[in-house]
């Protein structure tokens, strides 16, 4: 089930969260232990982000901590009024942009990305069908451009609205929307091929 | 040039036009339908073969997608914390210099940054029951006497358990205790602005501003693993 084994999430209660918008205004004045406490409660969240817009878990983590230390260069200019996880994913976001567009084309086709494969015990036959067509979707994914890596991932994996996507991003709607049916058109073809 | 042609229309805008299926609809009207679930809506999406193709091999992916963020490994408490560790290795590298504060008497010539003062004085607000500090600014009473006594501007979130002005009058008490006994610096004023109020919730853990999620609920609600749907 989607979701299932990611128990790390940003969905902590409400108490817990609820102290985030002092923690910001502290952090933005320099106060290392807020900040820190803020790294460690979005780190998954991003990092989640970060390896399925890269395919790549070491580069996922390399940019998350540049996408954090960036955060704290800016953190004295951000709008009390937004909401510092939405800014935070823009910056997340943009990072990894960058860094698909400066990866050599050669390259990626080695970089398929390598995935722990977890305990499927029960049914040995469906881990391997879904590890497979994992794999397929991930061999896929390296050969779209990484603006339509971007959109789509965001629209597809991380279930944002095209609105969203827009902001995120820093593009127009109709933009947003040509990369993910370009995209959604390029793996479709892609993965009937594998089946 | 080729791109003057057509100034008004960026590549992007045409994306529709790029592929129509063979029964004359545009493939991306077809799967917005499905995206969207109104392909049952349409009794030509079911009965035509090239869209049913069309909406299978949508299906088809999306399946995909959902069986690979099910195989995705969590993030190990383990990697959020080297992280995290490592951000603020560089953090705590850079300098971000800040106002230095007087500490003593004018004749001393000791002196502290703001925000470390502030820092202390947060705590301190903190240690009372029901309070949680936010932004603390500290600069001179008199900008044209650097060495002279602080204005502290503090913020605080609090528990509604007593008046507002008792709640002011005891962080403005500990403030002038904190700044004088633990720091050093001469406090001239202090002004205390409550901006949130804590749920009964939020007080007895010590934290929390009861405030409200914000515009990133969208974010936070599919930043957890799953498929869209």
């Amino acid at each position: 089930m989607p979701g299932d084994g990611n128990q790390m999430t940003e969905r902590a209660p409400e108490g817990v969260r609820a102290d985030e918008a002092l923690l910001v205004v502290r952090a933005g004045e320099g106060d290392e232990e807020a900040f820190e406490a803020l790294v460690r409660r979005h780190s998954p969240a991003m990092l989640q982000l970060a390896v399925r817009l890269l395919g790549d878990r070491a580069d996922a983590e390399d940019a998350v901590q540049d996408a954090f230390v960036s955060a704290w260069r800016k953190l004295p200019e951000f709008r009390r009024d937004a909401s510092f996880h939405t800014w935070l994913y823009r910056i997340v976001t943009n990072r990894c942009l960058n860094r698909l567009r400066s990866r050599r084309p050669a390259a990626d086709l080695d970089s398929v990305p390598e995935q722990a494969a977890p305990e499927h015990q029960a049914s040995p036959a469906r881990a391997v069908e879904s590890r497979a067509a994992a794999d397929a979707l991930a061999g896929a994914m390296a050969g779209l451009s990484p603006e339509q890596r971007v959109c789509w991932v965001l629209r597809e994996m991380q279930g944002l609205s095209y609105e969203s996507i827009a902001d995120t991003v820093g593009i127009s709607l109709q933009a947003v929307r040509g990369r993910v049916f370009r995209a959604r058109r390029y793996l479709t073809e892609a993965m009937s091929a594998w089946r | 040039m080729a791109m003057s042609a057509n100034p008004d229309r960026p590549e992007e805008s045409r994306y529709e036009e790029e592929e129509r299926l063979a029964c004359g609809r545009l493939l991306s009207d077809v799967w917005d339908a499905g995206d969207t679930g109104r392909a049952a809506d349409d009794p030509h999406l079911s009965v035509c073969p090239h869209c049913s193709a069309a909406l299978a091999e949508l299906t088809g992916l999306g399946d995909a997608v959902r069986r690979t963020c099910a195989e995705e490994p969590g993030v190990p408490e383990a990697t959020t914390a080297a992280i995290t560790a490592r951000v603020m290795d560089l953090v705590r590298l850079e300098l971000r210099p800040g106002r230095p504060l007087p500490l003593g008497g004018p004749e001393e010539d000791h002196w502290i940054v703001e925000a470390a003062a502030a820092r202390l004085l947060r705590a301190a607000v903190d240690a009372l029951p029901g309070v949680r500090a936010g932004s603390c600014r500290i600069e001179p009473l008199d900008p044209a006497d650097p060495t002279g006594p602080v204005h502290v501007r503090v913020e605080v979130a609090a528990a509604l358990d007593r008046s507002l002005p008792d709640l002011a009058d005891a962080v403005r008490a500990r403030i002038a205790e904190v700044a004088d006994r633990d720091i050093g610096i001469r406090l001239g004023a202090a002004d205390v602005l409550v901006v949130d109020i804590l749920d009964e919730d939020d007080v007895g853990d010590d934290g929390g501003t009861g405030g409200e999620r914000g515009e990133g609920d969208e974010y936070d609600r599919y930043g957890t693993g799953g498929a869209a749907r």
